[in-house]
Parts: C-alpha cells; structure tokens; sequence
C-alpha cells in the first residue's frame, strides 16, 4: 500500500493559526480515496488519480473555501480485502470527512459495510451493482445503472417507431439486469419482446442467436455485451446480411468496436453519458486539459471519477464551516442538476440512486455521431 | 415442430456446418498428434493461436500476399510444433528400456508438461500484446468476411475459405500418410512404437514429423479462423479445442476422418439445439455427445478399426 498526500496549495502555511476564530475551524480538510493503483486494474485506478488531482487543484485554485481540501490515496488493487483493511485505516482517521471510491462492486460494497457502521459518507465512480446503494444511507454513485438507462432505450425505440424488438444479452448479473430493466419498460410502453436470447461469456459465435432473431422479424436488436462480443456480434450480423436496426447498451461506447467490427458496427444506436468528442465547453476544457497533462485521452472512467470528486467538492463546499461527515452526507444527499462532464447529475435523495442525462449516438462512417 | 423447417432452418443447417467445419479444423491436428503419442497435446490450442499471431504481425509488418502468408503461418505453426515437441514431449522419451516405453505414467506425465507449456506460451502473448481482442488490418479481415448473399441464404467468404482449407488439409494429410515414406512411418509408430523401433523406424524422427505437421496445420487453422471471426487474442485456442477434443474422442480418438465428421455433426447440432433452447445451453450439447459417447460407444464412433491415424 502507499499513501500519497498531496498539498496543493502553499496556503496551508499562510492558516497555521486558524483557531483565532470564535469556532476552532481545521486547518484543512481530507479526502479519502481508495482505488487499484497496483494490480490488473491499475489502468482505472491511475485514471482515477489523475482525474481526481485536476478536479482538486482546479479547486484549490479557485479558493473557494478558505481552507485547502486534500486527497489521500490508498491503493486497494481493488481487491475486497484490501479495501477493507483501507476503509478502517480512513474511518480511524477523523480529518478525513468523506471517502471516494472503490473501483469494483464487489470492493465497494465490503469497504460500504465499514463507512455505514462507522457513519462515513462514500461516493463511487463506477460501483454500478444494485446492491451497493442499499448498504446504508452513507452510499452514493455517480454512475447510471441498468434500471436507469434500459426505460430511456425503450423510450428511444418507440420515438423512432419500433414496436417488435429482440434482446441479446450476455449471460451474467449485469446481462440479466439489461434485459430485465429493458423489456418491462418496453413491455410497458405497450411493445412487444419477441425473442430473448442470452450467451455464454467466451462465446463469440452468434450465427446460430442472430438467424433465430430474424426469424421473428423484429424492428430492432438491442443488445446488451461488451465491445469485444459487441464486434463479433455485429460482424456476424452484417456477414449473415441481417439489416435489422440495432440498439446497445453504452458499455459498447469505444472506439475499439468500430477498430474491430469495421463495416459491420455501422448505423449502430447507443446512448451514452460521455462523450470526449461532445462540442459541450466544459467536456472540451476537461478532454484538452487531460489530454495535455496525461498524454492520453480520457474515457468514460477517467469522466466518471472527475465528476465525482466535484460532486463531493461541492458537497463540501455546502457543509461549510461545519464539514463534518454527518453534514457531508446530508449536503450530498441534496445534489440537483450538477453540471459534470457525464451530463447534469441528480441525487435522489432517498435513494442515492444518480439520474443523468443520456447522450444519443450513432455510429456513421466509423465515427460516433451525436444525435440532437 | 414442422413450422421450424423454413428457410431459417436451412440458414441455420448452413451456420452449424460452418461451426462444425472450424472444429474439424482444429480437430485434425490434435487427433493426428493423439494417434501417434496416445496422449493428448493440451498445447494444440496455443499453437492455433500462436498462428494466428504470427500471420497478425505479418499481416501488420509485412502485408505479404495470401499464399505467401499462408506459407508463413504454416512455417511459424512447425517451428512452435518442434519447439514444443522439445520442451514438453521429448524429455520424457528419454529412458529407452522396454518398461518406460510402455509405461503409462510416461506417457502421461506429459499431458502436464504440454499443459504447463500452453500456460507459459498464453500468459507470455498477453503479456505481450495484452489479454483484449486484436484489431485486424480491414483488408485481410474484409476479405475473409464479406457476405455472400444466396437467394433468402447469406454465407460469409470466410465460410468457403475454412470449408477448402479443411478439404485440403484432409487430403492432404491423407496423401502424407498413405503415399509418403513419412506417413508409413507415422502409421506404424501409431499402430506399435516398439514394434516400429524394433523394425528400424526412427521413432523420434517419425514424432517430430508428426508435431510438425500437426502444428502447421493447426497454425493456418488458428489464422483462417481467427481472421474470419474477427477474434484473435491469447486464450483463442480454448473454446475450439474443447471441441474438437469431443470431435476426437466421439470419432474414436484415433481416426481423423471419424474426427472430421463427428466436429461437423457437432457443430450442427449446436446450431440446431439454438432452435430449442437459449445459445446459452448450446455448450451442452458438445458435453451430452461426449458423455452418451463414452457410455454407449466407448472406442468411439468410428474407433472400432484396427488402423490408426
């Protein structure tokens, strides 16, 4: 494990005796972030990192609190043990004030159980499992899940007059998630689900899935997979000369897919929440400055991760002077319409459930279009 | 049921037999090395796609016409056989008395050296060139996939291409094993390794003859599929050998051509099996025909001859 700590702003040695005022106001006020900075997903933990230091110095810089905000990152591999042994090692730390991260579901969820006994607000960037927001009070996510962005599909197929449609999911939790959330919303908007078809992982012959699809003649393919089965899938489709519209979940949303599919990923509707090619100010500010201070371009998680920071900045910067951990989750529990990179951010304040705007794309000439 | 038999199913016959041909494919290597070593080559996956990498970065690098490349991978896929015939196979021919030779605990120790070998060989290509799909340059790649529409019937160009290549490997594996001094030899190392070495065959010569057949073979397998399929990335070699270890074992584990047609009847059946039940439960069925093999047929289907190879 390592402990970064980073003080950006010399200011902390121009408050060293903040207690002249009538209330004892702290010199500073911490941040704990866990993420994988070692190990297979050290790829997001780094993405995290340097999102987070942009947001924080962005911050800083501003001046809008009279006291510095700092990080401390602890590297969990994301593994659940290790976020854990974190999680304690943050709540036994009474500077810190509310916690970002984990990366993985499964690591959010065990350091959760921590923060909801302990009573600290957390904040992750990618736990997208159902669960997670159940743990406590004290669990917020800034990323959308499957019960939020199946309804809006649906919703977008019948604009665009689909009435038949078929489902070709992945077969696993989150699989299960996408069809489930999708075909009661479509169901509900009086459509009908004509074949549902769900596929091993590994599995990347979907000959036989897409020649019983067009069987029962649809209006569209929604599928729900990741962009590697996404590439296959979409070959095959073409190869098979099935021109059947297809719909897909945003985890298709990489420039990879279209790499790898060719011709075959063309016309292809999804929604999405970032987009690095968005004509939006301040996604452009965030993709150039990334770009120039990292040397490479940002994705959805290195979005994700910078909207999280400002959401709790701003949570924070609402608990002022009294940030304490209690007043931090009260604060964030109270998000409305927070203009991040991944569209404006709602907090259901019972839930903590995020509601977002979704971005419509298309795939033309091996681009990934907006639709307006 | 009868509403089923529309052109869909034809499309669907057409699918299948497409599949089953990718696993004869595969399986006609592995089944060659098995009837020569009685042994399994947990290896032949990895040497599938270390073809398929090595025809990648020649496409990249070099982008040499289509028989030139061939040639390439087919050389790539020998030198791998060879190298892994030394690494894992050979050290455990080493004692020459009559005990070892027809010792089983030998023979069988190498399925853990040519399975240790298949980890080291995967691991090393992802760490390498990383574990996610490889793009492919668009005009190998559009060459192997474009559709070909036939009336209400669509097949791919990959889907010919794979088809001739197993009509060619098989003959000409045939040819090698019945007109060639070589293919005399493999056949009777198969038939009897003592009575071959007593005879004079040279019965090293005679195995790494066979790996390298087997390997190149199995290395234009891995490139024509995985170029068809648009799929190249290290663990590639899995889910076919899977398959075309049924494929061997149904046919009766040493006969190639008994091999050859239970992968297509295979791949057939999984097609058909998507009409019935989710593709989900397709892999159950490669598991339902080696299970009702071994207990209703346990030389095989077509094991019952006293020929191998």
């Amino acid at each position: 494990m390592t402990t970064t700590r980073r003080s950006l702003l010399a200011a902390t040695a121009m408050v060293p005796f903040a207690a002249q005022h009538a209330r004892a106001q702290p010199r500073r006020i911490l941040i704990g972030y866990q993420l994988p900075l070692t190990g297979e997903f050290s790829q997001y933990g780094e993405r995290f990192r340097n999102s987070a230091l942009m947001a924080l110095e962005a911050f800083n810089r501003a001046g809008r609190l009279p006291v510095p905000v700092e990080i401390v990152f602890e590297d969990t591999r994301s593994d659940p043990r290790e976020a854990v042994a974190v999680a304690r090692k943050f709540v036994d730390n009474r500077e810190i004030v509310a916690v970002l991260g984990d990366f993985s579901s499964s690591a959010s969820i065990q350091a959760g159980r921590v923060y909801a006994e302990v009573g600290m607000p957390q904040l992750s960037q990618t736990a997208s499992h159902p669960d997670f927001v159940k743990i406590s009070p004290w669990q917020f996510r800034n990323i959308t899940t499957q019960a939020y962005e199946g309804p809006r599909v649906a919703e977008w197929m019948r604009e665009n007059g689909v009435r038949r449609v078929a489902v070709v999911a992945i077969q696993n939790d989150w699989g299960q998630s996408v069809v489930s959330n999708f075909a009661e919303a479509f169901r509900a908007g009086g459509g009908e689900v004509v074949a549902t078809q769900f596929f091993n992982p590994g599995n990347r012959e979907f000959r036989a899935i897409l020649t019983e699809i067009a069987r029962a003649r649809p209006d569209a393919i929604y599928i729900g997979m990741f962009y590697e089965d996404g590439a296959a899938f979409l070959q095959q489709r073409r190869q098979l000369n099935i021109r059947i519209p297809v719909y897909a979940t945003s985890s298709l949303y990489e420039p990879k897919l279209v790499e790898l599919a060719g011709a075959g990923a063309e016309g292809i509707f999804l929604s999405t929440t970032f987009m690095s090619t968005s004509p939006e100010p301040h996604v452009r500010a965030f993709v150039e400055e990334y770009r120039r201070r990292f040397g490479s371009e940002p994705n959805m998680f290195s979005a994700q991760a910078f909207d999280a920071v400002n959401i709790l900045l701003e949570a924070i910067v609402r608990a002022w002077p009294e940030v304490t951990r209690a007043r931090v989750r009260e604060e964030l529990a109270k998000t409305r319409d927070f203009p991040g990179v991944t569209g404006v951010t709602t907090f259901d304040p019972e839930t903590r459930e995020p509601a977002k705007t979704l971005a419509r794309m298309r795939i033309e000439n091996g681009q990934f279009v907006l639709l307006r | 049921m009868f509403d089923r038999f529309d052109i869909f199913f034809v499309q669907q016959l057409i699918n299948g037999f497409s599949v089953g041909l990718v696993y004869a494919l595969v399986a006609i290597g592995f089944t060659l090395i098995f009837g020569v070593l009685n042994v399994v080559n947990f290896a032949h996956g990895e040497i599938y796609m270390i073809g398929a990498y090595a025809g990648l970065l020649a496409i990249i690098f070099l982008a040499p016409p289509w028989v030139a490349l061939l040639l390439l991978v087919l050389a790539a896929g020998i030198a791998a056989g060879i190298a892994l015939e030394r690494a894992a196979f050979k050290p455990f021919r080493r004692f020459r008395d009559e005990a070892s030779l027809k010792s089983k605990a030998m023979r069988e120790s190498t399925l853990l050296s040519s399975l240790a070998i298949s980890i080291v060989v995967r691991e090393t290509v992802e760490k390498i060139f990383g574990a996610d799909m490889q793009a492919i340059p668009r005009a190998y790649a559009d060459a192997m996939q474009e559709p070909i529409s036939l009336g209400e019937l669509a097949i791919a160009s990959g889907q010919i291409a794979i088809l001739a290549a197993a009509v060619v490997m098989f003959a000409s594996l045939q040819w090698i094993l019945k007109r060639t001094d070589i293919g005399l030899c493999i056949r009777a190392v198969a038939a009897n390794p003592l009575g071959a070495q007593y005879v004079g065959v040279h019965v090293d010569r005679t195995v790494i003859a066979t790996f390298a057949i087997g390997s190149g073979m199995g290395a234009v397998a891995g490139l024509l599929i995985g170029l068809y399929q648009g799929t190249i990335f290290p663990a590639m070699g899995f889910a076919p050998g899977v398959k075309a270890f049924v494929a061997m074992v149904m046919g009766g584990l040493n006969s190639i051509p008994g091999a050859v047609i239970c992968a297509i009847v295979l791949g057939l059946a999984e097609a058909v099996a998507t009409e019935f039940f989710g593709q989900g439960w397709a892999d159950l069925v490669a598991y339902v025909f080696l299970v009702l093999t071994l207990v209703f047929f346990p030389t095989g289907l077509f094991g019952a001859g006293r020929e191998r190879v």
